[in-house]
C-alpha cells in the first residue's frame, strides 16, 4: 500500500516534468536541457515570495509559475530560436543557460537547503498508513494539469495547431499556422508545468541550486523509454519509472534508485531506441 | 574546408616553439604556484585534445567526457592507495579500464544521432558519480581517495613529463586527423548516410575513436590524480565535462591544436579569476554562451590560420 501511494507521487512529479520536456521536443525539435532549471526556479520562486517577501502561499506559487513560463518564452525567443537549425547548438546553449541559472541561484541563495512551505500540512490516513497531504495533492494536481493539457491539445484550435506542427512543421507553415508563436506558447506550457512540479514537490524534496540536474536526467530517461515526442508514452513511462524506483527504494535501498532510470535508458537505447510509443523518426 | 589543413612545417615549428617556451617558463620564473598552474593547464590540454579527436572530428558531442577522466583518476587512486601498487601501474591500467568503458557504452549509444549520444553520455557520467557515493567503502564517498603517491617527486620534472605527453599526443592526433582515418571521421560528421552507402563501417570508426579518446582522457585523469595526490567524485561532475567542451569551443572544434590553446588560455583565465571565486563558473557559462553565439568556429584555430596566411603572403 505504501509502495502504491509513494509510487503514484513520484510518477506524478515525473509525468509533469516529462510531458513538458517531450512536448517542446515533439513540436519544435528542441531538446531543452534547461528544463530542470524551470523546475528549480519554480521552487525557488515560491521560496522567495513566501519566506522573503512574506506573501501567502497560493499567490506566491502562481506568481512563480507565471514568471517561469514567461522566462521560458524569453529564453526560447532570444537564445534557442536563432540556433534551432542545429540540435547540438541548442543543447550547448540550453546547457549553458541551466548552468548560468544554477550559478545565479547559488550566488543569491547560497548552497544551503531551503524550505518551501506545503499547501497541506496535515497528514491523511489511508488504509492505516499516514501520508502527507501535500503528496496526495501532487497526484491530484498532476492528473488535473495533464488532463487539462490533453483536452486543450485535442479539442482547442491552438491545440490542433500544436498537433499539426508536431506532425509536419513545413506543411503546417504552408497552412498558415504561425509556428513561431506556437513554439512560444508550447515553451510557456512546458516551462510552466516544470515550475508547477517544482512548486508542488519543493516541500518534500531538497531545494538547492543543483536540484535541476536530477529532474532533467529523469525526464530524459522517461522520454527515451516512452518515445521522444509522445505524450502518452511519457505518461506511461513516468508511471513505470516512478513505481520501479519506489519498489527499489523499499526492497533494496534508496541510494540505488538513481541507477534505475539510467539503466532503463541504456537498456531501452540498446533494444528499442524509438521507445515504447515512439516513431522511428528520431533515429 | 574548415579544419582540413595540412600539418605543414610552419605548424610543426610553431608547435615545438610553443612547447619549448612552456617548458622553460618555470625555469625562468621559479615558483611552485606557477608550475602548478602550468601542470594543470597541460593536463587540461590532454583532456581537451582527446575530446576534440572523437567529438570535434565526428561532430558527436560527448557531454560525459568526465566519465573517462574520473575512471582514469579513480583507477589510479584505488590501485595506488587501496591495493598498494606502484604509481606507474596507474597509467596503463587506467587507460585500459577507460577504453573498456568506452567500448561498453559506445555500442549502444553511438548508434544514436548527436543529441541522444550527448545526453546518454551525460547520464552515464552522472551515474558514475552516484556509484562513487554508493560504494563509499571502496571509493571514500564524498571525500574520495587521499594520499596517492606522486609519479615523479620533482615538480619540475613531473611538469616536463606531462608536457612531453601533451606534445606527443597532440602530434599523433593531428597526424591521425590528417590521415585517411581523420578524413573518414570528418566524412561521418558531414553525412552519415552517404558514408554508409559508400561501404564505410561507420560504427566501427566511431567506436574506435571513442576508445582512443577515452583512453587518453583516462591518461590525463591518472596524471591529475598523481599530481593532486587525491581524487574526489567532483571529477565525474558535469562541470568537468563542460569546462573541457568550453575549452574546445574556444580553441576551435576539430582542429586538434586549437583546443590545446583553449585549455591553456582558459586555465590561466580561471586562475586570474580566482579572486572573484564564486563567480568563476558563471563567467565560464556566459563565455560559452557568447562563443556558441558569436564565434562558432572558435577563437584560437581561426586566429592561427589567419596569422599563417599573412606570414605566407609575405
Amino acid at each position: 500500500m505504501e509502495i502504491l501511494i509513494h509510487g503514484a507521487v513520484s510518477s506524478a512529479i515525473y509525468a509533469m516534468l516529462a510531458v513538458g520536456f517531450t512536448l517542446i521536443f515533439g513540436v519544435a525539435r528542441v531538446l531543452n536541457l534547461a528544463h530542470g532549471s524551470f523546475y528549480a526556479l519554480g521552487a525557488y520562486g515560491t521560496y522567495m515570495a513566501t519566506a522573503l517577501l512574506g506573501w501567502s502561499l497560493l499567490p506566491a506559487a502562481l506568481m512563480a509559475i507565471v514568471l517561469v513560463a514567461l522566462l521560458g518564452v524569453v529564453i526560447e525567443k532570444i537564445f534557442i530560436r536563432p540556433l534551432r537549425h542545429s540540435q547540438l547548438g541548442v543543447l550547448m546553449i540550453t546547457l549553458s543557460i541551466s548552468l548560468v541559472i544554477e550559478q545565479a541561484l547559488f550566488l543569491i541563495f547560497g548552497s544551503e537547503y531551503r524550505n518551501v512551505p506545503a499547501f497541506i500540512q496535515s497528514k491523511v490516513s489511508i488504509g492505516g498508513i499516514d501520508i502527507a497531504g501535500q503528496r496526495l495533492l501532487v497526484v491530484a494536481v498532476a492528473v488535473l494539469a495533464i488532463g487539462a493539457l490533453y483536452l486543450f491539445i485535442q479539442w482547442s484550435r491552438l491545440g490542433s495547431a500544436i498537433l499539426a506542427i508536431s506532425q509536419d512543421a513545413e506543411a503546417a507553415k504552408y497552412m498558415g499556422i504561425p509556428s513561431d508563436r506556437i513554439f512560444a506558447l508550447v515553451m510557456a506550457i512546458s516551462a510552466g508545468l516544470a515550475a508547477l512540479a517544482g512548486v508542488l514537490a519543493g516541500p518534500f524534496l531538497s531545494v538547492q541550486p543543483t536540484m535541476h540536474l536530477l529532474p532533467i536526467m529523469k525526464a530524459f530517461a522517461i522520454v527515451i523509454v516512452g518515445g521522444l515526442g509522445s505524450i502518452p508514452g511519457s505518461i506511461v513511462a513516468a508511471m513505470m519509472l516512478g513505481y520501479a524506483e519506489t519498489i527499489v527504494a523499499y526492497t533494496i535501498s534508496t541510494s540505488w534508485t538513481e541507477i534505475v532510470s539510467v539503466l532503463a535508458t541504456l537498456l531501452m537505447l540498446v533494444f528499442r531506441p524509438a521507445g515504447i510509443f515512439g516513431k522511428r523518426a528520431a533515429f | 574546408m574548415r579544419g582540413l589543413h595540412q600539418l605543414d612545417r610552419s605548424s610543426a615549428v610553431a608547435g615545438t616553439a610553443a612547447l619549448g617556451t612552456l617548458a622553460i617558463v618555470p625555469v625562468i620564473f621559479p615558483g611552485n604556484y606557477l608550475m602548478g598552474v602550468l601542470t594543470v593547464a597541460a593536463i587540461y590540454g590532454i583532456w581537451a585534445v582527446s575530446w576534440d579527436f572523437m567529438c570535434g572530428l565526428t561532430g558527436r558531442e560527448n557531454f560525459g567526457h568526465a566519465l573517462f577522466i574520473g575512471v582514469g583518476a579513480y583507477a589510479a587512486g584505488y590501485m595506488n592507495v587501496q591495493i598498494g601498487w606502484g604509481p606507474w601501474w596507474s597509467l596503463p591500467i587506467g587507460m585500459l579500464l577507460s577504453a573498456l568503458f568506452a567500448l561498453l557504452l559506445g555500442f549502444p549509444t553511438l548508434r544514436l544521432r548527436g543529441p541522444y549520444f550527448a545526453l546518454a553520455m551525460l547520464s552515464a557520467a552522472v551515474i558514475m558519480q552516484r556509484l562513487m557515493l554508493i560504494f563509499w567503502e571502496h571509493t571514500g564517498g564524498e571525500e574520495g581517495i587521499q594520499d596517492i603517491t606522486p609519479l615523479i617527486r620533482n615538480h619540475l620534472h613531473y611538469y616536463w613529463f606531462v608536457l612531453v605527453l601533451l606534445g606527443v599526443i597532440t602530434f599523433v592526433l593531428s597526424w591521425l586527423a590528417r590521415s585517411r582515418w581523420g578524413l573518414i571521421l570528418r566524412a561521418i560528421r558531414g553525412d552519415e548516410a552517404t558514408c554508409l552507402a559508400a561501404g564505410i563501417p561507420i560504427t566501427r570508426y566511431k567506436i574506435i575513436s571513442l576508445v582512443i579518446s577515452a583512453a587518453l582522457a583516462a591518461l590525463g585523469g591518472a596524471l591529475y590524480a598523481h599530481y593532486q595526490l587525491q581524487v574526489s567524485p567532483q571529477l565525474f561532475s558535469i562541470v568537468t565535462s563542460i569546462t573541457i567542451i568550453t575549452m574546445v569551443y574556444v580553441g576551435g572544434m576539430g582542429s586538434i591544436y586549437g583546443p590545446v590553446g583553449g585549455a591553456l588560455l582558459l586555465t590561466f583565465l580561471a586562475e586570474g579569476l580566482r579572486d572573484v571565486g564564486e563567480w568563476r563558473l558563471m563567467v565560464y557559462s556566459v563565455l560559452l554562451i557568447m562563443i556558441v553565439f558569436f564565434l562558432p568556429n572558435g577563437f584560437i584555430a581561426p586566429l592561427w590560420q589567419k596569422l599563417r596566411a599573412t606570414l605566407r603572403g609575405r
